[in-house]
């Protein structure tokens, strides 16, 4: 798995190409905690390269959505792939994540 | 210490096949399967694996055992107690189908086999009547479990064993994972499905259909969603992609639906090589 962070005025865009699974799920969360503890809580994950998502990754992503919220920010998800999607619908989490068809839409989406 | 490998087989009729196409790329891979659990549809391919059956020789078996005449003859004394309760008391052993001609090609595909024979441990799960709970089957008499696995509401009648009345394992959980997870399984590979919607509510029995699927579809995703977040490794989904519709009884497309089931798991084959290869549990 590849992560790479762009930022968007207060929103950072965290890209993952790859597997979000069991040996990759700690690196995806130290990225994303990276920016928390930064300061930036607006984060959008762009799925566009993520051709998967196990169970573990699923738990990194709950644990990085409830880390934001708490710090009055989001972890919203961005061109997610039709599997990787089926997982999300399949596990509920796409009633708890906000999704987007791209990048341009999950950054918009937070308060300027 | 190597990781306990579970296979968990959920509902989904003739869909469940897609198991045979999965159980085709493990084989070939030379992953071991340690438990296999099996609900529903999926129950009659659990057995098949846990028994040791042949692809060839479970897609043969299915298109013996599964077929439209299963559900052509009535179970009228049902339908007198449902019409008619006043004359005939309704009984809770309630099904619209006769279902002599499962049951006897239950026992002739399993009548010789107990769970004991298995030489995986197999697991099937029911769910008991009248507490609502799941049951899980590991021993005694197959074609018990499995008769008590498929009890589809409305369709089979609830069936009994030693003493308690049994439905539809897809009532309680229509994808047991929680089975593997309390037999000890660190690595868990789902193969489940979605009940379909009905595209016309033309019957009574297409109404109560499509509330069942509702609500089996809603109890997947809770269920499915619960053992995610609790479980402490991993759950892997296959999830087939069929292009074509497949109704209860297209057993002329198995072969179709054990293709899509090898293709959905070689595309997870890097990740689950990667994973067993990691020896930390």
């Amino acid at each position: 798995m590849e992560v790479r962070v762009e930022k968007r005025g207060s929103v950072a865009i965290v890209s993952i190409d790859g597997s979000v699974d069991g040996t990759s799920a700690p690196d995806l969360v130290s990225s994303l905690r990276q920016q928390v503890t930064a300061g930036t809580v607006q984060l959008v994950a762009d799925f566009a390269g993520t051709d998967y998502t196990s169970s573990a990754g699923l738990r990194a992503l709950l644990e990085m959505v409830k880390e934001t919220r708490q710090h009055g920010g989001d972890l919203r998800l961005a061109s997610v792939r039709r599997e990787v999607l089926r997982v999300l619908e399949l596990s509920g989490f796409t009633s708890i994540l906000q999704v987007y068809p791209d990048v341009d839409s999950a950054v918009a989406s937070f308060p300027a | 210490m190597s990781r306990r490998v579970a296979l968990v087989i959920g509902a989904g009729s003739v869909k469940c096949a897609a198991a045979l196409g999965l159980l085709k790329v493990l084989e070939r891979e030379g992953i071991g399967i340690d438990m296999v659990v099996g609900c529903s549809g999926g129950s009659l391919y659990a057995t098949f694996i846990g028994l040791g059956v042949d692809v060839a020789s479970a897609e043969e078996m299915t298109r013996r055992l599964w077929t439209r005449e299963l559900t052509k003859r009535r179970h009228y004394p049902s339908l007198l107690r449902a019409m008619l309760p006043q004359l005939f008391p309704f009984q809770e052993s309630f099904g619209l189908v006769d279902d002599r001609l499962i049951l006897q090609r239950l026992e002739t595909a399993f009548g010789k086999h107990n769970f004991e024979d298995a030489r995986i441990p197999l697991y099937l799960t029911a769910t008991d009547f009248h507490t609502g709970e799941q049951k899980v089957f590991s021993s005694g008499r197959l074609v018990d479990a499995i008769r008590a696995s498929i009890a589809i509401p409305y369709v089979f009648r609830p069936w009994k064993v030693d003493g308690h009345l049994y439905v539809d394992g897809f009532l309680t959980d229509p994808m047991p994972v929680g089975v593997a997870i309390k037999n000890g399984a660190d690595v868990i590979v789902t193969l489940g499905f979605e009940s379909p919607y009905q595209h016309r509510t033309t019957s009574v029995l297409r109404f109560a259909f499509q509330l069942s699927s509702i609500m089996s579809n809603n109890l997947l995703r809770a269920n499915y969603a619960f053992h995610n977040l609790a479980h402490h490794t991993e759950i892997l989904p296959i999830i087939p992609q069929f292009r074509e519709s497949i109704h209860l009884f297209d057993t002329d497309k198995i072969p179709y639906v054990i293709e899509e089931g090898e293709r959905a798991a070689e595309q997870q084959l890097p990740y689950l090589r990667r994973l067993l290869a990691t020896t930390e549990i």
